[in-house]
């Protein structure tokens, strides 16, 4: 249909010269092979002691790069302990094992070349590993030491409480990073995705919570591996049963997830700092991975600002306007509990209430109309046809498998993805957008020279609240 | 660019002897030179049905002249707004409408900063530009080569553009790449630069962004302003403010017909394809365009330092410092020993900067070395730090400069040297993992030599001795050769 159109518009204007303009010239016209695709496989085991572990091989290069999950994370942080399982991840990495210093680790994994990082994220903490293929067995034996006896030394320790503070002490710096915890705090109040670290918090961070978040969560029923690179699976559990086979599983804990706040009506918040650039972020509750409507909202958010430059979002703003060098929304999916709706742009001090009005704008269109079957059918062969692209890695490969086990996705999540997206219809998108987008509910942060749009904003007809940050 | 990235470029061939990877990427290469003087890299990997490809040109923010200054950088945005196919409902109307817009956006130019400029004249003409781009945009099709791309799955559609070169990217499903020979050759033959003034506009944004608003952004701008002198690395690739308001349409053109020419680029192509028939194809696309002129190269060079250079920034943030050297870019032998004296300086926990100012001291919170910022000329080794609350720059500073000593008057240790060469060796490997990774490395390296250099860089590197070091420690880590940036609030000043 598109495509038609497209011919009768170039007769139309060439009419005269149809060889100017053969319809074989559009880039668009040509016809393709189908694609030859099929889902890697990827080997799973459970060893004798409850931890399970997911390989795929892969052998071209002499490298195998290791990724352990282990339960826990960020959400399990008390209200007065904000930051702890960063300062334990961080403690966990640098800080030692039993038969290794502080020193003596580093010396030895860098002498290998081996890169170790360990992170904590809302529900896991994740250490990766990736090791030279001939220093696999020695990596693991250092691995199993660290996680198994972390020696949380504590000059280490004291290292990483400066680091903290030193991270508190430069949290304004970027207005990103300001507006980015605004808009948490501002959505989820005292739930821990809104907490932040203080000053006060940190100092009272001591060696006792790390061994009790290492008793609670690190067991071998607990450890989620994935491995890729140049190892064969014999081997590999021959070294983790080697190395763990001995720690024993005990008793699980029981999450207790803490319930986020109701959604808070739509409020403004301007910080003034003195740069000429406002930057512009938005945002309410959303969803998690669990809601059916999952797909339909992909299609619905490429469409809004989630397509990059086939998004209207980048259409009116930026290249209609040049009002901006990026906006986009996206819709971040909860693993448990449903995360946010966000929307993300910066534009120049005087056009800050423009730029704002224009997405609100572009919000509200996807609830009150229908968009375009062009749009729709764009947005769903993109995500459709890209998909391949989760697979072009190996390492990317596996630890996605890993994830989808740890969050209990559906079965076969993955293998049904390119149908779900699919089946989604105009309608679905309009539905979604009236069911998820909340227009009178964004939180609306506005970091930058306040003075120049103060008065402005208050045509936007939400509440004004001015954040004074040397007051945190 | 970073410093490991330089290294990689050089060295990804360079792999330990246990290991015949060096051996099977040099026989991966395929190396193509078409008869108007394009360079083709091929590489089939079928461990994925994927295909990344990318087309560099030997040009960027370098090869600016004074009245140019970031059209590199704005031709690289006006390349995707189409073509005379692509991004129109009819051309031949447009066409008449763009040089309206052309004529008006020039006149504004001309007088929006002088200050007998009649501001009713001024007002006239901006709404006369702003009635005329209404008109066009009703004939526009909007971002055509994105929905194309999109709908058949391409990701990572991009370009960038550096000092020394500008590079187009896509990564497409497998079954799909002479979509991008059609659209690039397309686009080489036929692009017309709609929506000019506007995006303009939207690099002023980006500016703001990454410089502007930013105080990393903000002190690497200044550093290289304050470093150079005379040679045009001084200049920021996206322009100064004052550039981006003077460039017009047909400078943009002129860049674009006198440079975009095969016998400056470079089209990399990395995955699952069969090298015979895609060579074929890249021809059929590629071929029929007309050879063109090399880029000239760079007349300017920079004086030698002689003396040292300080500069105070006034940014609502907490203070900042970078310190910089001018150093001697490839091929030149003390480029190689330049590698591993920043590799043993700054990579890793064990390295002697993160044991000495993040650890034992406690002065910094972090701390990067890195080379920028091109590798066609001789370019800076730059150190990077975050003092720790409470701890003056002039601590940090000579902290830095007691471990720069110590290059020049203590020998590296063997050891020292071996594990130095077995981490860089290693990054290497690790960089060769995705397709993009590869295309992006091999199509960098082209663009700036040629890649079969390449071979000779484990020699070389492997050739650097201790000695090697300590002198070019000596001869470069000097206080006159140095530039001082730091940045803080004014008040703290």
């Amino acid at each position: 249909m598109r495509y038609l159109f497209y011919l009768l518009v170039s007769l139309f204007i060439f009419g005269c010269s149809p060889n100017f303009l053969s319809s074989q010239e559009r880039p668009d016209q040509l016809s393709f092979p189908p694609l030859d695709f099929s889902f890697p496989e990827v080997a799973e085991q459970q060893l004798q002691n409850g931890m399970k572990l997911y390989l795929k091989e892969d052998n071209e290069l002499p490298l195998v790069e290791l990724t352990v999950l282990v339960e826990g994370g960020s959400l399990y942080d008390s209200p007065d302990k904000t930051g702890l399982s960063q300062f334990f991840a961080t403690t966990l990495s640098t800080g030692g094992s039993e038969n290794l210093s502080p020193a003596e680790l580093e010396a030895e994994l860098e002498a290998m070349a081996a890169i170790l990082t360990v992170s904590s994220s809302s529900y896991a903490y994740e250490i990766d590993l990736s090791l030279q293929r001939k220093d696999l067995e020695r990596g693991i034996e250092i691995l199993a030491d660290l996680l198994r006896r972390p020696r949380f030394d504590a000059e280490r320790m004291e290292l990483v409480r400066n680091q903290m503070f030193e991270g508190i002490h430069r949290q304004n710096d970027n207005p990103g990073s300001i507006a980015g915890r605004i808009l948490s705090e501002a959505v989820y109040q005292s739930h821990p995705f809104g907490a932040y670290p203080t000053v006060a918090g940190v100092a009272g961070f001591s060696r006792e919570d790390l061994l009790e978040i290492h008793s609670r969560y690190f067991k071998p029923q607990n450890l989620w591996l994935a491995v890729s690179g140049d190892v064969h699976q014999g081997e590999l559990v021959r070294l983790l049963e080697q190395q763990f086979g001995d720690w024993q599983s005990s008793e699980s804990f029981l999450r207790e997830m803490p319930l986020e706040p109701p959604a808070p009506q739509g409020r403004i918040y301007l910080v003034d700092k003195d740069i000429p650039q406002t930057t512009i972020l938005m945002g309410h509750p959303g969803i998690n991975k669990d809601n059916p409507d999952l797909y339909a909202l992909q299609v619905a958010n490429y469409i809004l600002g989630g397509g990059g430059f086939n998004s209207r979002m980048m259409r009116e703003v930026r290249s209609n306007r040049g009002l901006a060098y990026s906006v986009y929304s996206y819709f971040q999916v909860g693993r448990q509990l449903p995360e946010l709706f966000i929307a993300k742009s910066e534009t120049k001090s005087n056009s800050t209430v423009e730029v704002v009005s224009l997405m609100q704008q572009l919000i509200n269109q996807m609830r009150d109309e229908p968009v375009t079957v062009a749009e729709l059918d764009l947005a769903k062969k993109s995500l459709i046809n890209s998909f391949v692209f989760a697979f072009s890695d190996s390492h990317s490969v596996v630890s996605r498998k890993v994830r989808l086990d740890y969050y209990d996705y559906p079965e076969n999540y993955l293998e049904h993805y390119q149908q779900q997206i699919a089946a989604v219809s105009i309608a679905d998108v309009q539905r979604v957008a009236q069911q998820y987008l909340h227009p009178d509910k964004l939180q609306i942060v506005l970091v930058g020279d306040s003075d120049r749009y103060i008065d402005a904003v208050s045509s936007l007809g939400l509440p004004v609240e001015k954040v004074d940050l040397s007051l945190e | 660019m970073s410093r490991l990235f330089i290294i990689a470029l050089f060295a990804f061939l360079w792999i330990t002897p246990e290991t015949i990877l060096a051996q099977t990427l040099a026989d991966k290469v395929q190396e193509y030179k078409l008869d108007n003087g394009a360079t083709v890299l091929l590489v089939e990997r079928h461990a994925s049905p994927t295909v990344a490809a990318y087309i560099s040109f030997r040009v960027g923010g370098v090869n600016e002249t004074s009245q140019e200054r970031g059209v590199a950088h704005l031709l690289e945005h006006m390349l995707f707004k189409g073509t005379k196919t692509l991004g129109t409902k009819n051309y031949a109307v447009e066409k008449k409408l763009l040089q309206q817009i052309k004529t008006i956006g020039k006149e504004i130019d001309a007088l929006k900063f002088r200050a007998d400029t009649d501001p009713q004249r001024l007002q006239q003409l901006q709404e006369s530009l702003a009635q005329v781009q209404a008109e066009h945009r009703k004939l526009v099709v909007k971002n055509e080569f994105s929905r194309i791309y999109g709908e058949n799955g391409g990701v990572g559609y991009n370009a960038y553009t550096s000092k020394d070169a500008t590079t187009y990217l896509i990564n497409l499903p497998a079954n799909k790449l002479e979509l991008w020979a059609a659209i690039e050759s397309d686009r080489l033959q036929n692009a017309v630069f709609r929506e000019f003034y506007t995006e303009r506009d939207v690099v002023h944004e980006e500016r703001r962004r990454s410089y502007e608003s930013s105080p990393d952004g903000m002190m690497y701008e200044t550093l290289l302003a304050t470093a150079y002198k005379v040679h045009p690395y001084r200049n920021p690739i996206i322009g100064w403010n004052s550039d981006i308001d003077s460039l017009d349409p047909d400078q943009i053109r002129e860049f674009f017909d006198k440079y975009y020419t095969p016998v400056n680029m470079v089209i990399t192509l990395v995955g699952d394809f069969e090298s015979e028939a895609t060579l074929e194809m890249v021809k059929r696309y590629f071929g029929k365009l007309k050879p063109g002129v090399p880029v000239p190269p760079v007349v300017d060079r920079e004086p030698e330092q002689n003396g040292e250079r300080r500069v105070t920034i006034n940014f609502d943030a907490e203070p900042q410092l970078m310190i910089a050297y001018h150093k001697p870019t490839m091929p030149h032998r003390d480029d190689y020993a330049f590698d591993l004296l920043m590799q043993v300086l700054s990579e890793g926990r064990t390295s002697r900067f993160y044991q000495s100012l993040v650890v034992d001291k406690q002065l910094v919170t972090d701390v990067n070395v890195f080379g920028a910022p091109g590798s066609r000329y001789d370019n800076l080794m730059v150190v990077s730090l975050t003092p720790r609350n409470g701890r003056s720059s002039a601590e940090v500073e000579a902290a830095v400069y007691a471990e720069l000593e110590r290059f020049r008057s203590e020998l590296l240790s063997p050891g020292e040297l071996e594990v130095a060469r077995n981490q860089i060796l290693t990054s290497i490997l690790r960089s060769l993992k995705g397709n993009s990774g590869l295309a992006r490395m091999l199509s960098s390296y082209q663009t700036l030599g040629d890649w079969h250099y390449l071979v000779e860089y484990e020699d070389q590197l492997n050739s650097i001795t201790p000695e090697d070091i300590m002198a070019v420690a000596k001869r470069y880590l000097q206080a006159d050769n140095r530039t001082v940036v730091t940045l803080m609030r004014e008040e703290q000043n």
